[in-house]
């Protein structure tokens, strides 16, 4: 069974061989850059450095698809007119400014969207990944979901006040997000994607109580997802117990959780309803800040509790050491008695 | 009588907080103010006592952000009436000291930062707000500028949590009697000791007491140190 075969199987529910690895979030990785001589901001902007710099993720960890899209969560955001923070090696893009804080004056979906931000240099990077290793991984795309972007339109404090103030101005808000959501997601595929992800950190419980997930955040996904031509995986942050369920009544093929929440629990709840669980190894406390050791006993806890793509919980940490992301690969070709086939 | 009013007006500002209801907590607050209550009693256990449940609902999942926002915002508009009519004999007694907060560079995540700058008004530090993505060594000038003796650093990603390494680096080079609160979502007790600080908050309640132990850790620091010098 090929990676990519494996990976295809795994996201339709069929049978494969070993539970797949990889990154479903972000790898802004700084011993990625400095490996492929494509650093960081570089590889930010430009489609041959962020096209090797992506490739990094199976060359140097093993990993089993790659990534499209760049290595942040804004690029809806930055189309839509969104003051962005400049990267730097360490640090990824943030949202510095709210262009709709004061007034939705003007607020609509541009005709000219995927022209806009970054998206003609990811089609490119699309095109040389797909050239490139088209045949032998999947290739996914990532953007934030229309929950998220909204909130960074017009703030996030803002947003969350809105939710009981203005529930009206919430709704005018999402009905452009989600245009532009659709609009990305299609672009990927439409650029050759296996799936794409929307990351909705700000719709988690961290911040949104689960009734307003239900209210506002469900029906949003339901019909983001049905309009999507492929295959969705849902990116949660934090402890999402709560909102395990209503994730998978989405319509999404896939979700994917941190290691604050309950991976068994979760893929207990997920397969039965035809939905494939991601995850969860922690990105700060452990790949992050952790010993390669926790790193492998991490990733071997989260296959035990039956986790369907052996992944980060969330977007890996640029400062990571290349020995703990290294270790996810290992714990799995381990766990299924593998003698393994790759070496960076 | 006078007891009876107060109990019924501090109630009022309580529920008031909790259910976000703005106008309930300004006019219970008015009425403190024209009735000649005492202001400062109005704020401990009307509304901070209120924010106490509130946080209290938070912990058991009852409330999430946006309701914590709503009632910090109902919280403030009854702090706003009461603030001035605070009478200088109340704020002796109680002054806790001063704390420098602020979320770190790179960082625009800042609503669990002004939360904790709630809990610490309320509780009666004074508070130098630096706001969001503020750069680094504005940290170290602001502590020396204003003499205080926390320094609380708030960073929502894992990215801009490094910035706080540097952070306490910087000020316990210059000043290493500061103490240093984290708090944000990436933050744990490990990273806050890895990283060389004094106290990890994890909710805003938990800021306001970790606070205080801090400062009574600092003073009696300060006195073992006097001590040792008359001693010597």
């Amino acid at each position: 069974m090929t990676k990519k075969e494996r990976v295809l199987r795994q996201l339709e529910g069929k049978e494969v061989d070993m539970t797949p690895v990889g990154s479903t979030t972000t790898y802004a990785v700084k011993a990625f850059g400095d490996a492929c001589g494509y650093p960081r901001p570089q590889a930010d902007t430009d489609p041959k450095a962020m096209f090797e710099f992506a490739l990094m993720g199976p060359k140097l960890c093993g990993w089993e698809w790659v990534k499209a899209m760049g290595w942040d969560i804004v690029p809806l955001s930055e189309a839509m007119g969104v003051e962005l923070g400049p990267p730097t090696p360490e640090t990824q893009y943030y949202v510095k400014a709210h262009p709709y804080a004061e007034s939705l004056e003007g607020l609509e979906f541009p005709s000219d969207f995927l022209s806009r931000g970054r998206f003609p240099v990811y089609k490119e990077q699309f095109r040389l990944l797909k050239e490139a290793v088209g045949d032998e991984m999947c290739v996914f795309g990532e953007s934030e979901g229309a929950f998220t972007c909204a909130a960074n339109l017009v703030g996030t404090e803002q947003f969350m006040k809105w939710m009981f103030k203005e529930p009206d101005k919430v709704q005018q808000v999402l009905e452009v997000t989600k245009e532009a959501a659709i609009a990305a997601a299609n672009f990927a595929f439409d650029c050759g994607a296996d799936w794409y992800v929307f990351a909705e950190p700000t719709s988690g419980p961290a911040l949104l109580s689960p009734r307003f997930y239900k209210k506002v955040v469900l029906p949003l996904e339901q019909e983001i997802i049905s309009k999507v031509k492929g295959p969705v995986v849902l990116h949660i942050c934090a402890n999402t117990d709560p909102i395990i369920e209503m994730m998978c009544d989405t319509g999404a093929a896939g979700i994917s959780i941190e290691e604050k929440a309950d991976m068994k629990r979760a893929v207990e709840i997920a397969n039965a309803k035809g939905v494939r669980v991601f995850g969860n190894v922690a990105t700060a406390t452990t790949l992050f800040n952790g010993t390669p050791e926790e790193c492998y006993q991490e990733a071997k806890a989260a296959l035990e509790n039956g986790t369907n793509f052996l992944c980060p919980g969330c977007g890996v940490a640029p400062l990571s050491p290349l020995e703990n992301l290294k270790q996810l690969r290992k714990a799995r070709d381990d766990y299924f008695g593998v003698k393994s086939e790759w070496t960076d | 009588m006078a007891n009876d009013r107060r109990e019924e007006l501090l109630k009022e500002l309580r529920e008031g907080v909790v259910e976000f209801d703005e106008e309930r907590v300004k006019a219970a607050a008015q009425a403190v103010v024209d009735e000649g209550l005492n202001a400062y009693d109005a704020i401990m256990n009307g509304l901070a006592a209120g924010m106490e449940e509130v946080g209290e609902l938070y912990d058991q999942q009852e409330y999430f952000v946006p309701e914590l926002l709503m009632c910090a915002d109902a919280l403030y508009a009854g702090l706003d009436i009461l603030k001035p009519h605070i009478r200088p004999e109340d704020i002796g007694a109680t002054a806790k000291g001063q704390v420098v907060i602020g979320t770190v560079q790179g960082d625009v995540h800042d609503i669990g930062k002004n939360i904790i700058k709630m809990m610490f008004e309320v509780a009666g530090f004074t508070v130098h707000d630096l706001g969001r993505d503020v750069p680094l060594e504005k940290f170290v000038e602001e502590q020396l500028k204003t003499d205080s003796e926390i320094v609380a650093l708030s960073a929502m990603m894992t990215t801009t949590m490094m910035g706080m390494k540097k952070v306490i680096e910087m000020i316990k080079e210059k000043n290493p009697n500061v103490q240093i609160m984290l708090g944000g979502a990436p933050v744990t007790s490990d990273v806050a000791e890895l990283f060389g600080a004094d106290g990890y908050a994890e909710s805003a309640g938990n800021a306001v007491q970790e606070a205080v132990k801090m400062i009574s850790n600092l003073r009696k620091l300060q006195n073992q140190g006097q001590q040792e010098q008359k001693d010597s």
